[in-house]
């Protein structure tokens, strides 16, 4: 069957939309995966920089550290994106666009200056160093309104009057929230969770600056390129891409069959059957 | 001592008063239909009731006790929404359980109910099943179910059978009646349709702006409607209108050349603006030749269309002051399109009131 001419023009733009997108991602995995990492084409294979990787303690440390940050950031800003989108929801009335507006802001400044000012701030009114602890808190600042975006579009399609109905069917306010309105809304908080841990993780300006020598994934990679590009650095992206693709997909796939299956459907995708 | 109390409930949303200080006192075994059209504050009140709602002023008793302070879920009370609002995420049965749980009853008993609940509507089979895997039929019924089980208080209907097609609506007010009577429990439903209020009540309060515009027993509120708004409202009428002559003691007016007369009516002055209503079902009709033509309570019209509705004939007639309903049983003998007939009622079928300034 011949191809006409439109549906071609379109198979192209994609084709060359998604190699913009994916071929250095895919260059960099082909150099990882082979001897000849300055050039792999043709690619000879083996696990030599993967091992190189692994046996770096600089490297395991940063992977530490950027686990730690990645996770109390994400669970922190997951806990209290949550909770502002209930509050916008259900009791924010009128203002409610005034306090989503001031709650998203922080989408807009720039990292560089939320670390500086984070650590200006930290130091000269709480007294606090630099450290794991006001590195997590910064990162909560700009995961915090992420989360919320994405929290917010699934409970948008939240029916609050089942809360009604649980209460009027003698559960307490605690006793509705985790019998009904969280296993509704899970698949969204989950994927808060997801989104704010990859961003913490990745993040270098804001950790950079609120932890100074202590090693994070990307500020080891960061400062690994003053001595030229080394083949540990071409495993490491290869490594962190493979995770937050593996945990894109995981939120993807729950989005979806959890949507399907678990969540709360309004009235014009019900079937009767 | 009734069961249910309402003493001077308001409620006030902004500067609009949506509930006006509505009294009610309802007995334990009623059956107590809240009618009004929509935005009257008639589910407003349910919500009060149901504690998912604050009063802005009065109170609230429950079987002698101050529920006005109490959180609806420890009110004892229970709902049946017009959405269903079945959780999507648990199955027939475990809908079902819910209250059962929150009352922290032994499994055994919880079993019990549930069984008891899924027999008496019909529910066998489906316990397995999730809410968007039923028909509209089978979920109200489930919703029904999850009112029952729990023994509550009272049950408070909102609507629930708004979204039914209009058989099953019918299948429905039956079983909802039937259930009320067998466990002896009051039931409060809201409703914007006056059949469904008419057919399963004791009583009905008529709400309008929120305000209880009557509250008496069904009958009294088809036959004898203590307002313009219920007699508009309820039942289906024609209605005339004219300046009101007081004589012979009769109180008439004059509409078209149509002398409506009723029985004296001292409460309203001679000269004023009234209307008349007389119900679908309360005019009788006969041949034209038959009548003299100059009677009071008599007017001749011509019949432009007849819709059948199964045990009446219901009569779309023409007149020189416009166009009125006629409802006769079947058994009677029918009028063909474009007969000239004469239609006639009782003094007593009439329903009188002062016009209000609007024309209303």
């Amino acid at each position: 069957m011949r191809l006409k001419p439109g549906k071609a023009a379109l198979l192209g733009t994609v084709a060359v939309s998604y190699l913009f997108l994916y071929l250095p991602v895919v260059h960099i995995g082909l150099a990882s995966f082979a001897r000849n990492s300055n050039f792999p084409y043709p690619p000879k294979w083996s696990l030599d920089t993967m091992a190189r990787l692994f046996s770096n303690s600089l490297y395991q440390t940063a992977l530490a550290n950027s686990l730690v940050i990645g996770i109390c950031s994400a669970l922190l800003a997951t806990a209290l994106a949550g909770l502002a989108t209930i509050g916008l929801m259900r009791h924010a009335g009128r203002r409610a666009p005034l306090y989503l507006a001031l709650f998203i802001a922080p989408l807009f400044v720039a990292e560089v200056l939320l670390g500086i000012s984070s650590l200006i701030f930290n130091g000269l009114f709480l007294g606090l160093r630099g450290n794991m602890v006001s590195a997590v808190l910064a990162n909560v600042v700009h995961c915090f309104s992420y989360a919320l975006l994405i929290i917010a579009t699934q409970l948008y399609r939240y029916d609050w009057r089942l809360d009604d109905a649980a209460m009027v069917f003698g559960a307490s306010p605690a006793r509705t929230f985790f019998e009904v309105t969280l296993p509704l809304i899970w698949p969204g908080l989950l994927g808060a969770f997801i989104v704010a841990f990859i961003m913490a993780f990745n993040n270098l300006e804001i950790s950079f600056y609120l932890l100074g020598a202590t090693p994070t994934l990307p500020s080891a990679a960061w400062g690994a390129l003053r001595y030229g590009v080394k083949p540990e650095l071409y495993a490491l992206a290869t490594c962190v891409n493979l995770v937050v693709l593996l945990l894109l997909s995981l939120m993807f796939v729950l989005m979806r069959t959890g949507l399907v299956t678990f969540g709360h459907r309004p009235e014009r995708e019900r079937s009767a059957v | 001592m009734a069961y249910i109390h309402l003493d001077g409930v308001s409620k006030q949303y902004g500067s609009v008063w949506a509930v006006d200080r509505a009294d009610m006192a309802i007995g334990k075994q009623e059956f107590v239909s809240l009618l009004g059209p929509s935005g009257s504050g008639k589910t407003t009140l349910l919500r009060i009731i149901a504690g998912l709602e604050r009063p802005t002023q009065g109170r609230v008793l429950i079987d002698g006790e101050d529920v006005t302070e109490l959180p609806p879920h420890r009110r004892g009370v229970a709902m049946v929404f017009q959405e269903f609002l079945l959780f999507p995420h648990r199955t027939v049965y475990e809908n079902l359980a819910f209250p059962l749980r929150m009352l922290k009853l032994p499994k055994g008993e919880i079993e019990a109910r549930v069984e008891w609940a899924v027999g008496i509507l019909a529910l066998r089979g489906l316990e397995k099943r999730y809410p968007n895997q039923l028909s509209g039929g089978q979920q109200q019924r489930v919703a029904l179910g999850r009112g029952l089980v729990g023994r509550p208080k009272v049950l408070l209907l909102d609507e629930p059978l708004a979204n039914l097609d209009r058989e099953l609506r019918q299948e429905m007010e039956v079983e909802i009646r039937k259930h009320q009577t067998d466990l002896g429990i009051p039931f409060i439903y809201v409703t914007h349709n006056q059949e469904e209020a008419l057919s399963m009540s004791d009583r009905i309060a008529v709400v309008r702006g929120g305000r209880i515009e009557d509250f008496a027993s069904r009958t009294a509120i088809y036959d004898h409607p203590r307002t313009a708004f219920i007699a508009q409202f309820v039942g289906r009428s024609n209605r005339f209108t004219g300046t009101a002559l007081i004589s012979q003691g009769k109180t008439a007016l004059c509409d078209h050349g149509v002398r409506i007369e009723s029985a004296a009516r001292p409460d309203i002055a001679d000269g004023k603006r009234i209307a008349a209503y007389v119900k679908n079902e309360k005019i009788q009709l006969k041949p034209a030749a038959e009548m003299p033509a100059d009677a009071a309570n008599t007017l001749t019209a011509t019949i432009r269309y007849v819709l059948l509705r199964g045990a009446y004939a219901e009569y779309v007639l023409g007149w020189t002051g416009g166009e009125i309903i006629v409802s006769r049983p079947r058994s009677e003998a029918a009028f063909a399109q474009g007969a000239e007939v004469a239609c006639f009622w009782n003094e007593a079928d009439i329903d009188l009131f002062p016009m209000t300034e609007d024309g209303r």
